[in-house]
C-alpha cells in the first residue's frame, strides 16, 4: 500500500509530454521544426517554456516576436493555470503527446494575462498561497512566516526542489487536532461548458456534527451536475491530477494531498469520453 | 453562496461582524448602494450570474488616462528594459529573462474607457475591486499606463505595500483579464470605521465606506451623498449560532 507521502511525490513529479508546434501564420526565415519537452504538472507555463522560445526565436527575426502565447486547438492557454489543470481541462481524452501552438503575434488581450517576467508568475503563485491560507488558517501561518520562507516556497516551484518546497509547505498542512481539519477548503472547480471559469465557494472538511465531507459532498452541494444518478450513464469525470479520486474520499485527505503547491485543489469536470 | 459571518458566538451580532462582510450582506450593502445609484443617475448596475444568486456591481466611465503603449508591444532583451512595472512590488531585480514589455512612448492625454465591477470575495470575505481600461478605438491598456494614470498621491502608498497592489487577474466569472485592487488588507482600514461607527451609533454602509477609500486610488470617485444617503442594510442577528455552512443538509 502507497504511503501517504508517496502520493506527495507522485503529484509533484507528474509530467506531461508535449510537442509544441509554431503558428503556421508566424513570420520564419526558414522552416520551424516542433520542439518536444516534458511538462510539470504542477509548474506554469511560462516559467518552463524558456527553451520553447529560444528555439523558435532562432527561426525568428527580432522584430516578428512579441509575448509569447499559447493555444491547444484554438483556446488560448492561461499561463496562470497549472499546467496539469489546463491539461485535463482541454486535452484530458486526446491522444499525447499533448500538441500545443507557438505564438510570438496577437496577444489576445481580453483572454490571457501578460507575463512579461517571472516575477509576475512569482506575484501569482503567492497570491494563490495566501488566499488559501486566508480560508484554511485565517492567515495566521502564512502572517507567520518570514519573508524568507515564502521565498522558499517559490524557489522550491522554480527549481522543483521538492524536499525544499514541502520544508515549508508542511506548515501549512497542519491544523489544531481538535479542529480535525482546516477551516474551509481551497478548491476551484474549472467547467468548460460555461462561461464562468471556475466555481469557488467556502467549504467546510467537518460537518457541524463531525462528519467527513467527502469529494461527492463537494459536489453535490457546489456542483450537482457533475455526479449522474445511479440509473443514468455518466456524463462527466471529476478529474483531479489526471485521475478520478473515488468521490468518497474525504475532502480533508484530498486538500492536504492532492493540492498543488499553491495549495489549491484544482478540479476539473469535463465531459466524459462516449466509447 | 451564503456563509455567515463569522465564527464565534460572543457579543453581539453587530460586534462579531467587525470587519467582514458576508455575501447576504455585501448583496444588500449594492442594492441600497444602487438605490442611490439611480437617483444620481451616476451609471452603476447590477450584474446576476446567470442561475445563482451570486452578482456584482457594475459601471464604466469616460475619463482620461496617460497612455504611452505603442500599438504593437515589442519584445525586448532583457538589458534593455528594467521590468519596473512589477520591481515596484517585489524587490527581485534578478530576473534576466526576456518578457515583452510596453514601448515607452511619449506621453499622451486621451480618452479612456473604464468598466469597474465589484465583486464579492469568499474567500477573504471582502468586496474587490476588478477593473479594465481600453481606448476608445477598443485597445486595452496595459499595467504601466493604468498605473500612470493612479495619482500621484497615491502611487507612493501602492510601492510601499505589495498586496494593495494593483495587479492583472482573472476575473472570476468572465474569465477576461481585468486589473484588481488586491483585497488582503481590508480589513485594516475597514476595521477602525466599523468600530467607531459602532462606538457612535452610526449607520455604516460597508459598499460605500469601502468604495469611498479604493476607488479613488483608480479613478473611481463616490459623491459625498452616498455617505449620507445609503442606509445600512436592516440587522437580521442569525438564528443559528454557527453560520448555515455548504455541506450541511443531511443525506
Amino acid at each position: 500500500m502507497a504511503d501517504d507521502k508517496d502520493v506527495l511525490r507522485d503529484v509533484w513529479f507528474g509530467r506531461i509530454p508535449t510537442c509544441f508546434t509554431l503558428y503556421q501564420d508566424e513570420i520564419t526565415e526558414r522552416e520551424a521544426e516542433p520542439f518536444y519537452l516534458l511538462l510539470p504538472r504542477v509548474s506554469y507555463l511560462t516559467l518552463v517554456t524558456d527553451k520553447v522560445k529560444k528555439h523558435f526565436l532562432k527561426v525568428m527575426k527580432a522584430e516578428d516576436v512579441e509575448e509569447m502565447w499559447f493555444d491547444f486547438e484554438g483556446t488560448p492557454l492561461k499561463w496562470h493555470y497549472p499546467i496539469g489543470l489546463l491539461f485535463d481541462l482541454h486535452a484530458s481524452n486526446t491522444a499525447l503527446p499533448w500538441s500545443i501552438t507557438v505564438h510570438f503575434k496577437n496577444f489576445p488581450e481580453r483572454d490571457l494575462l501578460h507575463c512579461p517576467s517571472n516575477s509576475v508568475i512569482e506575484a501569482h503563485f503567492m497570491s494563490s498561497i495566501k488566499e488559501a491560507d486566508a480560508l484554511k488558517h485565517k492567515s495566521q501561518v502564512i502572517n507567520d512566516m518570514q519573508k524568507k520562507d515564502h521565498k522558499q516556497l517559490w524557489m522550491g516551484l522554480q527549481n522543483d526542489k521538492f524536499d525544499q518546497f514541502w520544508a515549508m509547505n508542511r506548515k501549512l498542512m497542519e491544523y489544531p487536532t481538535e479542529e480535525g481539519g482546516f477551516r474551509y477548503i481551497p478548491f476551484r472547480i474549472y467547467l468548460t461548458m460555461s462561461d464562468r471559469p471556475f466555481i469557488q465557494k467556502l467549504f467546510r472538511p467537518i460537518s457541524p456534527d463531525g462528519h467527513t465531507h467527502t469529494l461527492g459532498d463537494l459536489l453535490k452541494a457546489v456542483y450537482p451536475v457533475a455526479i449522474s444518478n445511479d440509473d443514468e450513464s455518466k456524463r462527466y469525470q471529476v478529474v483531479i491530477h489526471g485521475i478520478e479520486p473515488l468521490l468518497e474520499t474525504p475532502l480533508q485527505w484530498l486538500s492536504e494531498h492532492l493540492s498543488h503547491p499553491d495549495n489549491f485543489l484544482h478540479i476539473s469536470v469535463i465531459p466524459a469520453p462516449s466509447d | 453562496m451564503v456563509v455567515g459571518v463569522g465564527d464565534g458566538v460572543r457579543g453581539t451580532h453587530r460586534e462579531m461582524s467587525s470587519c467582514f462582510l458576508d455575501e447576504e450582506t455585501f448583496c444588500q450593502c449594492c442594492q441600497l448602494f444602487l438605490q442611490h445609484s439611480h437617483s444620481l443617475c451616476d451609471g452603476w448596475s447590477w450584474q446576476q450570474v446567470k442561475g445563482s444568486e451570486e452578482g456584482y456591481l457594475r459601471k464604466t466611465t469616460l475619463g482620461t488616462g496617460r497612455t504611452r503603449c505603442n500599438q504593437d508591444q515589442q519584445g525586448t532583451s532583457s538589458d534593455q528594459h528594467q521590468e519596473r512595472t512589477f520591481s515596484l512590488s517585489f524587490h527581485d531585480d534578478d530576473d534576466d529573462d526576456d518578457g515583452a514589455v510596453c514601448c515607452i512612448q511619449e506621453e499622451s492625454s486621451s480618452v479612456v474607457q473604464y468598466e469597474y465591477h465589484i465583486l464579492y470575495s469568499c474567500s477573504y470575505q471582502t468586496p474587490v475591486l476588478y477593473f479594465r481600461a481600453s481606448t476608445l478605438e477598443g485597445r486595452s491598456l496595459c499595467l504601466e499606463e493604468v498605473w500612470d494614470s493612479v495619482h500621484p498621491n497615491y502611487r507612493q502608498r501602492l510601492q510601499h505595500r505589495p498586496w494593495d497592489t494593483i495587479t492583472q487577474q482573472e476575473h472570476p466569472l468572465l474569465g477576461q483579464s481585468f486589473f484588481v485592487l488586491h483585497p488582503c488588507r481590508t480589513e485594516e482600514f475597514m476595521k477602525p470605521v466599523l468600530k467607531a461607527a459602532l462606538e457612535e451609533h452610526r449607520q455604516v454602509n460597508y459598499i460605500v465606506t469601502w468604495l469611498s477609500v479604493v476607488g479613488p486610488v483608480v479613478g473611481l470617485d463616490v459623491p459625498l451623498s452616498y455617505c449620507t444617503q445609503v442606509p445600512e442594510p436592516p440587522h437580521t442577528p442569525s438564528s443559528s449560532p454557527q453560520p448555515p455552512a455548504l455541506g450541511t443538509k443531511p443525506g
